[in-house]
């Protein structure tokens, strides 16, 4: 932990009158220059850290450690955060590139050293020559790219994005978040961004923190978390599946009520009842009916989405949801009786109890 | 097609123009008799000149009421928006015990009549010694132009969004300058209005005035009283016209310098 340049430790924050805490004991680190992803539905206190972070809310305990030194007792002004907010709060009464040059004037910098920095902020962000404009004369994007230019010119410590997409149109968006992860991998910024976007999360961030309810249900990269989500909230909040509740019967079987047994290679304990997942696109056409990991049904419903063509299967009472690759074959049609099979690895284990 | 719209037009223009008239006439008639040469006021004139107004000019009561008046006026106004920021501030910003209470006190002058907060204002007034001064009159006129100056500074502070005031806190600005260099420019038309309105009211005011002051700080309003009370020449219209043209000016000169109408 020591080598890690912002530490969040047991953060706590509950708003006086709250039956329970919005920002539950949350930990995680970020070595230097890492992009971090708070991923979680809206009102899970994803916001509430970035704030206390910036120093806009008081933690009710906990710390928030840079490079090693508790900065909770540091006011707001002198953090040197960067912090890009969802509507930008860029100052309405200023041009562009006064709105750039504020945190510098905030901070004694000379005028030509300024004047110079604020130069190079707005190449980086592709507004050259835009700097004399009104921030009202500004598309959306423009508008983005200039409150990343303010946060950055000053050389943050942190870089802090609340929902930095959400004000774009859908063509903006992929546009920003392949510039903004640019841009930070360019300055080398360490940042922290939040979103309920999952997929922003997963394309934009090398890290996740999932959180739900206050707490921090999982963090790692990407791949973990859709791969091997740890407890169901994150593998229903991230991607579909299909889950299946079961008792271990022994190593790596579990018997699923109303199927056929299923393997997987996660280790459980004999006895526990465990929960299942089985990502959409893990299920394949299978000949066989009788292999291992295989469910025989009736498909409900298609839909052809170019690449993928997505099924509902019915097999019993039970309703799968799988992802087939439209250049495999004959691919199966409505009212079809079909075939689908998993292999042992691809089943995740994401919640087991005591027997 | 142009016959057939043009006479409900003409009788739309003529309803428009008499209704005007009707608001104006009293401004009118002033504005005719004060050109008068007779020494009473009576309508029509008989003959016209400029007398009643080199008369004004060189009423040594009237010129130095008037600049009594403009002086009161100005720390009136400046000491109202003063004041109105800050409660104005502390009410759109901050949630406290009894802030509708505040919001409530601050607010009732504009429900109770204006004599009776002459005497109640006189009553407070007079056992510290203010009667007839000028710390007198302008606490006076604050109590009564306050008001206008947390409503029109409120109203502009709440279209600021204060995401806009935690960004330049968050990039380095202190409580102070964010109020500075932030907060105060971005309400600046309220500020403005409410100064204005302040002025005028302050500059206009006579119920009140009447019970406060007398000889000392007497203003325009309560020298044209007491002036009324034993002559009635055309002076007072000159006079008259002469407050309008003020009050155009101020407040034509605000609209063209920042826009009345967003102020407000």
């Amino acid at each position: 932990m020591a080598d890690h340049h912002v530490v969040i430790d047991q953060l706590v924050k509950t708003y006086p009158g709250a039956p329970k805490p919005s920002v539950d004991s949350v930990s995680f680190s970020l070595p230097r220059g890492e992009m971090l992803a708070l991923l979680g539905p809206s009102g899970c206190g994803k916001t509430t850290i970035l704030r206390m972070i910036a120093g806009l809310v008081d933690p009710t305990s906990g710390a928030i450690r840079i490079d090693g030194r508790d900065v909770s007792s540091i006011p707001v002004h002198k953090r040197n955060m960067g912090m890009i907010f969802q509507a930008y709060a860029l100052f309405p009464h200023m041009t562009v590139a006064e709105n750039i040059s504020f945190g510098l004037e905030m901070r004694k910098v000379g005028r030509s050293e300024r004047e110079e920095r604020v130069l190079k902020a707005l190449d980086l962000v592709k507004l050259t020559g835009l700097g004399g404009r009104k921030v009202s004369q500004l598309s959306g994007g423009q508008q983005q790219r200039a409150a990343i230019a303010r946060s950055l010119v000053i050389e943050p410590e942190l870089l802090l994005l609340d929902e930095p997409l959400s004000n774009l149109d859908a063509k903006l968006r992929d546009e920003m978040r392949d510039e903004i992860r640019d841009i930070q991998a360019r300055t080398g910024v360490t940042a922290i961004f939040v979103t309920h976007d999952q997929d922003e999360a997963l394309s934009m961030a090398d890290r996740l923190a999932v959180m739900s309810a206050g707490r921090l249900e999982q963090i790692g990269t990407p791949r973990e978390i859709f791969d091997r989500p740890q407890t169901q909230f994150v593998a229903s909040f991230i991607g579909a599946g299909t889950f299946f509740k079961g008792k271990v019967v022994e190593p790596g079987l579990a018997m699923v009520e109303g199927l056929k047994p299923l393997r997987f290679t996660s280790h459980a304990r004999l006895g526990s009842t465990v929960q299942l997942l089985i990502r959409p696109h893990r299920l394949v056409l299978a000949t066989d009916a009788g292999q291992p990991n295989s469910f025989t049904g009736t498909v409900e419903h298609v839909v052809y989405r170019g690449q993928t063509l997505t099924l509902q299967v019915r097999c019993g009472d039970r309703l799968l949801q799988a992802d087939l690759p439209t250049h495999a074959g004959v691919l199966p049609e409505k009212q079809s009786e079909v075939t689908l099979s998993v292999a042992a690895e691809d089943v995740t284990l994401v919640g087991e109890e005591a027997p | 097609m142009a016959d057939k719209n043009f006479l409900p037009r003409l009788s739309w223009a003529i309803l428009i123009t008499l209704l005007y008239l009707f608001l104006l006439a009293p401004i009118i008639i002033v504005f005719i008799i004060s050109f008068d040469t007779r020494q009473y006021l009576a309508f029509p004139p008989e003959s016209l000149s400029f007398g009643s107004y080199v008369k004004v000019f060189h009423n040594a009561k009237f010129v130095s009421a008037f600049w009594r008046s403009l002086a009161i006026g100005a720390v009136v106004g400046f000491v109202a928006v003063s004041a109105g920021m800050l409660l104005s501030l502390s009410l759109v910003r901050y949630r406290f015990r009894g802030r509708g209470a505040v919001n409530f006190l601050i607010l009732a002058p504009f429900l109770v009549p204006h004599i009776v907060l002459a005497v109640g204002i006189m009553l407070v007034i007079a056992p510290i010694g203010l009667l007839d001064s000028y710390p007198g009159i302008v606490l006076a006129h604050l109590g009564i132009t306050i008001p206008y100056t947390v409503r029109t500074i409120t109203m502009s502070l709440t279209a600021v969004d204060a995401r806009v005031e935690e960004a330049a806190r968050v990039h380095g600005a202190s409580p102070l300058m964010v109020f500075w260099r932030i907060t105060l420019p971005l309400v600046r038309p309220g500020l403005v209005a409410g100064g204005v309105i302040a002025f005028l009211i302050s500059f206009d005011e006579a119920t009140i005035s009447l019970f406060i002051v007398s000889v000392k700080a007497s203003t325009l309003p309560t020298e044209i009283y007491h002036y009324l009370e034993h002559s009635t020449d055309p002076q007072i219209a000159a006079l008259s016209v002469i407050l309008i043209l003020i009050s155009v000016v101020v407040v034509i000169g605000v609209e063209r310098l920042i826009g009345l109408r967003k102020a407000l």
